[in-house]
């Protein structure tokens, strides 16, 4: 896949994750807090979450990639972005 | 893209005929048929062109949805059962599995998928199907009901426990250990091969575990039945435009007491309830499938939003064109007296009135308290 959305930086893709987060559960976040665990966050939410890393990143989260694991903290998110980003790049 | 369309829905237009009527009193739509729609690609139409599939958006399978809903609520429901199935894959499965299953879903094969429970309905994290490896197997053990499409399936996804999460499975319908009766009368979309589904100490090759195992059983279960609600949606608008048809048809032609039943004020006032219905459905459903093409994160609200203002709407203005057609829809197989029964069991499949309500309610407080 080609994309021509430009290259992101770690820390401008940890403020959109956060800016998103916190818009739908309007509250502030710890990079490194568990969504999951918290109890604010439902199994919608992390569609919602899935679908907005997708679009905004113009990535494809399929498959392995969907496990809690890669959503449970925004450092996660971070890194699954980061790698399915450079991935995608590579080929 | 409009041309292919309508040339879909003529093909469904000439396939079904009649017959939708005969079909119901049956419980069982020709079987070469359904195969038919899907080598055609038609039952799965969003599947991308890549794997072998129509590569529709979600409003134009939606516009193609609701033209099917609107002559078989059945048919369609083998729709929503197959696209959903396709889905999960699409969405679960690795690249290869992808490509293999893809290609079988749009080539003549059917499928359904299973998450209901004797024990686990509303609640699916009661599901107690469990999927697990066994060497080099996976072996799936439990049992599923109302699964839609099962009385035709060559392949069915199940969905089940595995470990402290969730998988889906693709499980041969002839694979030993499986086994399928159908539910024997049913209340509505009666030619839909809802059947119970016993799964024992089934073993399949390992690559029959879709690569997204392990992940959280209400992301697992959300991410697919997103797909349902927005075809469950559409379809009731099939349903709607259905009765629409038919109770203005009747209205406009019947005479009593000296005038057309439309010139009774308290008729007319019955089809401008279903005109309303039908395009409020219309107006709503389409708003979920831009969100869905558009890869927005508010497609899961919307199609939750569509599917219960469609389907509720389908239910009471069924009831609705059955009072404006009186005797003349109440016998079974007519096409108000499928859409009464059809669009009842609307309100409860693919997330039940209250359901839909409780994710509603939850949303509003998210974004608008």
């Amino acid at each position: 896949m080609t994309t021509s959305t430009p290259q992101h930086t770690n820390s401008e893709i940890e403020q959109h994750v956060l800016r998103f987060i916190e818009q739908h559960t309007k509250k502030s976040w710890d990079v490194d807090t568990d969504l999951f665990a918290s109890g604010a966050v439902s199994s919608m939410f992390a569609l919602q979450l899935v679908m907005a890393l997708e679009k905004t990143f113009d990535i494809s989260v399929a498959g392995d990639d969907l496990k809690l694991d890669n959503f449970r903290t925004v450092t996660a998110m971070v890194a699954l972005v980061r790698r399915l980003r450079d991935e995608d790049s590579g080929e | 893209m409009s041309d292919e369309l309508s040339a879909a829905s003529a093909l469904v237009t000439e396939l079904v005929g009649d017959s939708a009527g005969e079909w119901d009193r049956a419980g069982r739509i020709p079987v070469e048929l359904v195969r038919r729609l899907g080598a055609e690609g038609l039952l799965c139409a969003e599947v991308p062109a890549r794997f072998g599939g129509r590569g529709w958006s979600s409003l134009d399978n939606g516009a193609f949805t609701a033209h099917v809903g609107s002559l078989c609520s059945s048919l369609r429901s083998l729709m929503t059962s197959q696209g959903m199935a396709a889905w999960a894959v699409q969405r679960f499965g690795s690249a290869a599995q992808r490509a293999h299953h893809l290609a079988r879903l749009t080539g003549g094969e059917l499928v359904g998928i299973g998450f209901s429970e004797p024990g686990a309905g509303s609640d699916l994290s009661a599901m107690s199907t469990t999927i697990r490896v066994d060497g080099d197997t996976v072996v799936v053990d439990g049992a599923k009901v109302w699964l839609t499409g099962a009385g035709y399936a060559d392949l069915l996804v199940v969905v089940g426990r595995f470990g402290d999460g969730a998988a889906a499975v693709v499980v041969p319908t002839d694979a030993a250990g499986v086994s399928i009766s159908p539910v024997p009368d049913p209340l509505g979309c009666r030619a839909a091969g809802h059947s119970t589904v016993g799964l024992r100490d089934v073993r399949l090759p390992l690559d029959a575990l879709l690569s997204g195992a392990g992940q959280p059983m209400s992301m697992l279960v959300t991410t697919a039945l997103t797909y349902g609600r927005v075809s469950v949606a559409w379809g009731c608008v099939g349903i709607l435009r259905a009765c629409l048809t038919a109770a203005t048809r009747h209205a406009a032609t019947r005479t009593q007491s000296g005038k057309p039943l439309a010139g009774h004020q308290l008729v007319a006032g019955h089809l401008a309830d279903l005109l309303v219905a039908e395009q409020v459905a219309t107006r709503v459903c389409e708003h979920a499938s831009r969100c869905w093409d558009d890869s927005s994160p508010e497609m899961v609200t919307a199609a939750v939003l569509a599917k219960h203002v469609s389907a509720t709407n389908a239910a009471r203005q069924a009831s609705t064109a059955v009072q404006v057609l009186a005797s003349a829809g109440a016998e079974d197989g007519h096409v108000v007296a499928r859409a009464y029964r059809d669009a009842k069991l609307m309100e409860i499949i693919e997330g039940s009135n209250e359901i839909c309500r409780l994710v509603l309610a939850e949303h509003a407080l998210a974004v608008a308290s």
